[in-house]
Formats: C-alpha cells, structure tokens, sequence
C-alpha cells in the first residue's frame, strides 16, 4: 500500500509545520491507529534500505538519458580571431545593427554566391563584400519606399510588391563607385529573386505572420497584450445567455451598491450640517445669555456687587465655554488695570452700585425673559431669585456678615445653582471683581473654597 | 560505439548536399553503403524482398550507436537513388529513447529478419486511402513516446509529433562545435533545402556554407551577445537581451534553441522577452553556454519560460546555474516564480535537482516550525514546486491530523546526495540587475 487510505486534509501554505529532526518522533507520540501503523511500518524499513543502499536515482537517471552527440570544428582557430579583450567594466550594449546603419546586414545565400560567380565568370568584376553590400542597400531602399507608400502594413503570406525603381536605386549608389552595368545587373538580379521570394530577402524586413495565421511554419507572431484575461474566469468566459444574465445581475447589484453609497453620503452631509447649526446655535445661545444672565444677575442679587454690564457686552468677552461663571469672570482684565492699584477702589463702588440701580428699573421683575423659548435651560448656571432665596430661608453670607462685626467685608458673593442643584456662593474680591480662587487674578489671597450652602 | 561513428558523420559529410524531405536525391553517388550490398541470408530473402520498401509504422530492430540492435518504428522513409524497392532510407524513432534520437538511417543498419509481421492495423488500414497526412495523424502515439509529455493532452501532442517529426537541420556549426540537432526547428522556408547550418557564435546568423560563415566573420562586428552584462565572475558571464531591442539576435537564438527544444514554442514574437545569455569569456571572445528566456510581464508568474544549455556544455552544472540564476532574479523583483511547462526530461531532472537542494539546505539548519509559504518566500520557488518536491521525497506527512515536515538528518543527507552538488553557484554580489522596466 503506497497511499493513505484516508486523505488528508488539504496543507495550508501559511500554517507552521513542525519540522521533525528524526524518524524516532513519529514512533514516540505513535498512537495506535492500523493505518498511521502501516504507515509508519512502511516508511522505517525503507529508510533502512536506502540507507543501506546508498543510491542516487536522478543522478543515475541523468547519466542514463543519452543524447546526440557533438565534434570539434577544426577551422575555428582560423574563423574566429583572437581580439576580444574584456573590459574591466561590465559590457553595455549599444545600439541594435539596424540603428548603427554602416554595418552590411545581409549574408549571402547559395543562390546569391551561384549568380556571382557565374557573373563573374573567373574575373573579379564585382567582390562578394560589394555584392552582398548593394543587395543590402537595395532591400533597405525598397523597404523605405514602402514605407512612403503607405505598405508597410502587409502581412506574411501575401506577396510584397517591389517598389523601388532602378532609377531611383541608381541615384543613391552611384556613390559607391559601381559601374552602371554591374549595378543594372544586380539590380535586376535582385529584382527577380524578390519576386520570386515574394518577400523581402533581408529577414528583419520581412513582415511577420498574422495574428490568426494558424500555420506551424509560420513562427513569432505579434501578440496583442490588451486581450489577455487576467482571471482562469475570464479565460473560460462562456458567451451565451447565462453569463449574459449573470453579468446583467452583477451590473445591477452595482447600479444599486452605487446609489446607496451615494444616499448614504447624502445623509452623512446633512448630518453634518445639522450639527454644524447646532453648534452655531448654541453659540449664538450662550453670548446672548450671557448678557441676560448680567442683566439679570444685577437685578436678582441685588445684595451681590455686581459686575460692570460695561463688561459684559463687549464683544470681546464672547467666550466659548459652558461654564459661564468662571470664563466671564477673568475677562475683565482691562478693567483691573483700571481698577489697579487697591486704593482706587472706593470710589469705585457707588459708581457701579448706581448703574444698577438704573438698570434695575429697566428690567422687569420675574424669572428672566427668555426670548427663545428652544434655549436649553443650563441649570447650574440659573441665577438665583433672592425672593424665593428669602422664603427657603437662605441668606448671602455676606448679609450673615453684615450682622457681624465687620461693616466692610473683604469679600462679595455671588450666588448660583451649581451643576448637581446645590445653592453655590461664589466669594469674590469686591476690588478686583474676580473670584478669590481664579488663576490669573493679580491678588492670590489664601485659597479658602467657596462656601456653599445646602 | 566506434565502429558505428562512421557511417554516422558520414551522413553528415554529404549532409549540405542532401536534399530535404521526400525529395529524391540528385547526388547519390556520394550516399556510402548501397542497399544492395548488404549480406543477405538466404532463407529470408523472398520475405524480404516482398516487404520492402518498408512501410511507415513498421517496426525493426535497428543497429545503433552503441553497436547494439534497439527497437525503432519508422516515422519516414525517403528514395536515395534508383528506383528499387530498396532504395530507400528510412527516419526511426528508437522506441527506447527521448525523440531528440531519431535519425535517418540506411537500410543495412535495419534487421530486416526482426521485422514485426503486424504493422500498425490502422497504418494498414489508412494506407489504403493513400493519404499521407492522415495516415500519419492517425498513427497511434507511441506509449515510451510519452515520456515529458505528461502536461500536454493527447490532440495536441499529435498535432506536435505530426508537424515534427522530422528533424529537418540534422547538424550545425556553432563556434567551435559541430552538434548534432535534437528536433526539428521552424527555420523560414529559404532554408528548407539543407541539413546544416552554420551559425555565427556572437549574432546567432545562420548561413548554408562554411564559406558564408567565413565572410560573415570578417565583417561581424560582435563579440559578445548584444546586450548589457549582469553579472561576471571568472570567465563567466551573463548577459541580459532585450527581445524588442535585438529582434534579429532573439529569433536566431530561438530558432537555435528550438533545435534542441521539443516543446519550445517559436509561435510569438521575441519582443515580450529577455534572453539571459550565459557565457564562457576568453581572448575570442563570449561563447554562448546556455541561456533561458523569461517575459517581461508574466501573468502566471513564471520566471522562466525555456532554458536551454547546449549540447557540448552539458553536465558540468550550467543548467543548475542558470535556474539559480532565474530564482536570483526573482528575489531581486521580490516575486515568486516558476518555470513555464511543460519541462523536458532534462529540465525537469535539474529544477528537481535545485529545488531539493535549496529546501533541503534551509530545512537542515531551521529551527522550530516553518510554514511553506516561509519557505516561498525565502527562496522565491513558487509553493506548489515546494510541495510537490517535499512530497515527491516523502518529507511531508500527515499524522494526527496535521502535515509535519521530516527533516532526519540523515534522511536529508541522503536526498541531497541523490541531488547532486550544483556544480557552479551564483554569486549573488556580482549581478548588477535592476527589474525590467517598460520604457514608456
């Protein structure tokens, strides 16, 4: 038994395969299965055997394969000087024969040699050299003036007429020093045997086979490299109304992958758009509470020192951020700088506690007004109503501190209702008119945290 | 073996005046051994007189080379002189032998009295219709005939035989050998009517006469092949041709090849390929060893469409050279690749020496598991040449539901012996190759 009579599975080219150093791990993990038995039965004695047997099969077979045989050519010594001498640099290779031009292409033939020494009749009218040299000329004129003619095209098998006239061949090769007769009567020589070959005699001049020339004879077609199918598939395209259906399936399958790629962008696009106006929206939002919120921040907490609306308003202090309070507060830099050194800020306060009055009269009591009713409602920055502050019994810390001994308390508060719902009170420097913790305020007193009450 | 060698270059002496084919000769005083001289014995006489001449698809014991009488069947017969029915010779194919051994012999190397009473029935039976072409194509394909043949079905292996089943160059000249050809070659129709040809050894023309060679010398301006040298060491050269940029070079060098080539196909033109032509350098200049062809763009990834090495510089390793040669180029592309099929007997013989020889050297000295593809891609051999060569010697087993490689020592140790040492190696460092590029 030479086979397995089970198959086994097909090998996976990328799978690591173990590489067994000996015959003897087959036996180790051996597991007791008549045909890996058997299998293994057969392979170990055969080992042996050859191992004994030292044998070389391809070795021997190649020596056995007998061949024609060769011989030595006793004139080479003669026909092929010793002149070569190779460059220490790899040889390049220069242009093809037919480009260098002065080299004489063609050899002649036994037909050839016979007409010449027939012409030449034992007198040396005409060298073989030149002979074969005006053969040469010949068929390259000829293939020229086809070439002008438009002829060039014409493919083995039908004959290719001669074009070239004697007069003109004339005119060209009287530089060559040839006698009119001689030259006349290569000319016609050439002539009757192109006629005869109906081809050109020179063989990189003669047109090569159709495509569709099925002759064996006929060798080294052209070959058309667009028409190769790239897949065994297509090379075995069947042409009927099956495969016309299926590729009519596959066309629609397409048709209809594309237009739902090109829903599916469309989608996406508006997507993005709605998001974009969201986020412009939301922007638009926050700058315009952002002047509510001073507005009403002035008129809620009154008891708060508030803040100049001069500020707020400014285009500058547009700020992206969704905590309102902390990014307002530290805009106010050009204000600071007015308001530095310290001892200018007493003055400041009835300035600023009269605007609010004013302002206090502009804007209608109540929660604020909210021109759009699509505002998103950000809790944690709700101002508070002092009104309602006062029914829970909430009171300003600094209203606590009124009551205590100092009159003038180093700090102001601001309330809000934090992001969890608590009641924050912001304290903040009345003279600089930031929060005590923020980060770039001039004055850094010791960083206690906001109080907060309930 | 010696006493045979005469009548055999004697044929070839009056080769370039032999005529072609079935045309009958004109010069037949120069043809040795006429067929009335050969001795007879009496008993047989009447039943071979009535035989001959002897017909197509008959089988003889023929008396060859070695001395010996091997079997032969005649694939041709042609008329030498006269008229008789013994004036005739015959094209045997040895039964025993590859193709590229069937030659025309004369009658006395026939032992007539070991002809088989029973021709081929359906030679008898076409032979009737007095068709040749038919007769021919009918004829049943020889079984030892299949022998590097196994890729090819069995129509177009016919159409094969049928179209070359003559050799019609018996010898060439070429530098410094004369070789016997192998298999016919399509040479153009110009050079049907002669048995040898000579080629110059630097442009591969081929002329009729020796004194056409002689002339083409003193003018031949060539002393090595007509493109750029890749790779030199020693006396060794490569050199790389552009089949659209040397037309001429390309077709007289498949033409060459083709004599010694049965499966080579001169059917497209030569500009798709590059010859690679290997080299012996010396003060006469670069003699072609061998080479091999590859294309430029290759769909089915081969890297090597023939190869060829000739005949006198056989077995010393170049066709080894050559393939290596061919994978070398490959990892320089970064490709896999294999060599176009069918593979002659030959080329077979030697891709399987290589293949066994490389895989075998990295199996000896790996560690841990490797997967084919690891292999492909260290050597650039194509994953179904390594599994076809890891199973030809066995070293892929299937146990326990997974393929395992063996890699004894010993066992490998063996193989690689039984490959043979490649004789001559490439030496990676000398080639100065880039990838063919399309020149747009």
């Amino acid at each position: 038994m030479s086979r397995l009579s089970f198959r086994p599975r097909p090998l996976d080219i990328h799978k690591k395969l173990p590489i067994l150093k000996s015959f003897k791990d087959f036996e180790d993990d051996e597991t007791p299965t008549s045909t890996r038995n058997s299998q293994l039965l057969r392979i170990v004695p055969e080992v042996e055997h050859e191992a004994h047997v030292p044998h070389a099969p391809s070795k021997k077979l190649a020596s056995e394969i007998p061949t024609p045989q060769f011989v030595y050519v006793d004139t080479y010594e003669r026909d092929y000087s010793c002149t070569f001498v190779q460059p220490t640099s790899y040889l390049r290779a220069r242009g093809a024969r037919a480009e260098i031009g002065e080299f004489v292409e063609y050899d002649l033939d036994n037909e050839d040699e016979d007409w010449l020494s027939e012409f030449n009749e034992e007198r040396d009218i005409l060298t073989p050299e030149m002979f074969e040299s005006l053969l040469f000329k010949l068929e390259v004129l000829d293939h020229k003036a086809r070439e002008r003619a438009g002829l060039l095209t014409a493919t083995l098998g039908s004959p290719i007429p001669v074009l070239l006239r004697f007069e003109t061949a004339m005119e060209t090769l009287q530089s060559l020093n040839v006698k009119y007769t001689i030259l006349e009567s290569v000319y016609d020589y050439w002539k009757e045997k192109r006629i005869q070959w109906l081809k050109p005699i020179l063989r990189r001049l003669q047109p090569a086979p159709a495509v569709n020339d099925t002759n064996p004879y006929n060798v080294f077609r052209p070959r058309e490299k667009a028409h190769r199918l790239h897949t065994r598939r297509m090379q075995r395209r069947e042409n009927n109304v099956q495969s016309f259906e299926k590729l009519r399936q596959v066309r629609r399958n397409l048709d209809q992958a594309k237009s739902l790629l090109e829903a599916l962008i469309k989608r996406e696009e508006k997507k993005r758009d709605v998001i974009e106006s969201e986020v412009t929206l939301q922007r638009m939002q926050m700058k315009y509470k952002h002047e509510t919120e001073f507005l009403e921040d002035n008129l809620a907490m009154s008891g708060f020192t508030p803040f100049s609306s001069k500020l707020v308003s400014s285009e500058e202090e547009y700020f992206d951020s969704d905590d309102v309070m902390t990014s307002l507060l530290p805009r106010s830099r050009s204000t600071v700088q007015n308001l530095h050194p310290y001892d200018t800020n007493l003055p400041m306060v009835p300035t600023v506690s009269a605007k609010q009055e004013l302002k206090r009269i502009q804007v209608p009591h109540g929660w604020p007004h909210k021109l759009d009713p699509l505002e998103p409602v950000l809790l944690f920055t709700k101002p508070l109503l002092p009104g309602k502050l006062a029914v829970a019994g909430i009171l300003p810390p600094d209203s606590i501190a009124k009551n205590g001994v100092s009159a003038q308390p180093p700090y102001t508060f601001r309330g809000r209702i934090g992001r969890g719902g608590r009641i924050i009170f912001d304290r903040s420097n009345l003279l600089m008119q930031t929060p005590i913790d923020c980060g770039n305020s001039y004055y850094m007193p010791p960083k206690p945290r906001p109080s907060t009450c309930n | 073996m010696g006493s045979l060698d005469t009548p055999i270059s004697a044929e070839n002496g009056s080769a370039h005046a032999t005529g072609h084919g079935k045309s009958p000769l004109t010069d037949g005083g120069t043809r040795a051994a006429p067929a009335d001289s050969v001795p007879e014995f009496e008993p047989s006489k009447r039943r071979r007189s009535s035989m001959l001449p002897l017909e197509v698809g008959t089988r003889v014991m023929c008396r060859w080379r070695d001395g010996k009488y091997h079997p032969v069947k005649v694939i041709e017969r042609r008329r030498v002189h006269g008229c008789g029915p013994n004036d005739y010779e015959y094209y045997v194919h040895y039964t025993e032998f590859n193709r590229r051994l069937d030659e025309w012999v004369k009658l006395d190397q026939l032992d007539l009295d070991s002809v088989e009473a029973v021709v081929d029935e359906k030679v008898e039976e076409k032979g009737a219709s007095g068709l040749k072409m038919t007769r021919h194509q009918k004829r049943k394909i020889d079984e030892t005939h299949v022998e590097g043949h196994e890729e090819l079905d069995a129509a177009s292996l016919r159409e094969h035989e049928e179209f070359t089943k003559v050799k019609n160059i018996a010898t060439i000249e070429l530098g410094r050998y004369e070789i016997e050809t192998w298999y016919f070659s399509p040479f153009p129709s110009e050079y049907n009517d002669c048995l040898k040809l000579f080629f110059c050894e630097f442009c591969l023309n081929f002329m009729k006469r020796k004194e056409q060679l002689q002339r083409h010398m003193k003018k031949c301006d060539l002393k090595h092949p007509p493109g750029d040298e890749i790779y030199r060491s020693g006396t060794l050269s490569m050199f790389e041709v552009d089949g659209k940029k040397n037309k001429v070079y390309g077709q007289n060098l498949c033409y060459l090849a083709k004599l010694f080539l049965d499966h080579k196909t001169l059917y497209y033109d030569v500009d798709l390929f590059l010859f690679y032509v290997l080299c012996e350098c010396d003060e006469r200049g670069c003699h072609m060893v061998g080479y091999f062809s590859k294309e430029k763009h290759s769909e089915e990834s081969y890297n090597l469409a023939c190869i060829l090495t000739l005949p006198p510089y056989q077995r010393k390793g170049y066709g080894k050279f050559l393939i290596a040669f061919s994978y070398e180029l490959s990892k320089k592309e970064g490709k896999v690749g294999t060599p176009e099929r069918p593979l002659s007997d030959l080329g077979l013989l030697s891709y399987r020496g290589y293949w066994t020889r490389v895989l075998l050297d990295i199996l000896k000295k790996h560690k841990g598991n490797i997967s084919i593809k690891e292999l492909s891609d260290m050597t650039a051999i194509k994953a179904e040449d390594i599994l076809t060569t890891l199973q030809s010697l066995e070293l892929i087993q299937y146990r326990k539901g997974q393929h395992v490689i063996c890699a004894d020592p010993k066992v490998l140790d063996r193989h690689l012996k039984a490959a043979g040492r490649g004789g001559l190696d490439v030496d990676v460092c000398k080639l100065i190759w880039t990838p063919y590029k399309e020149q747009s």
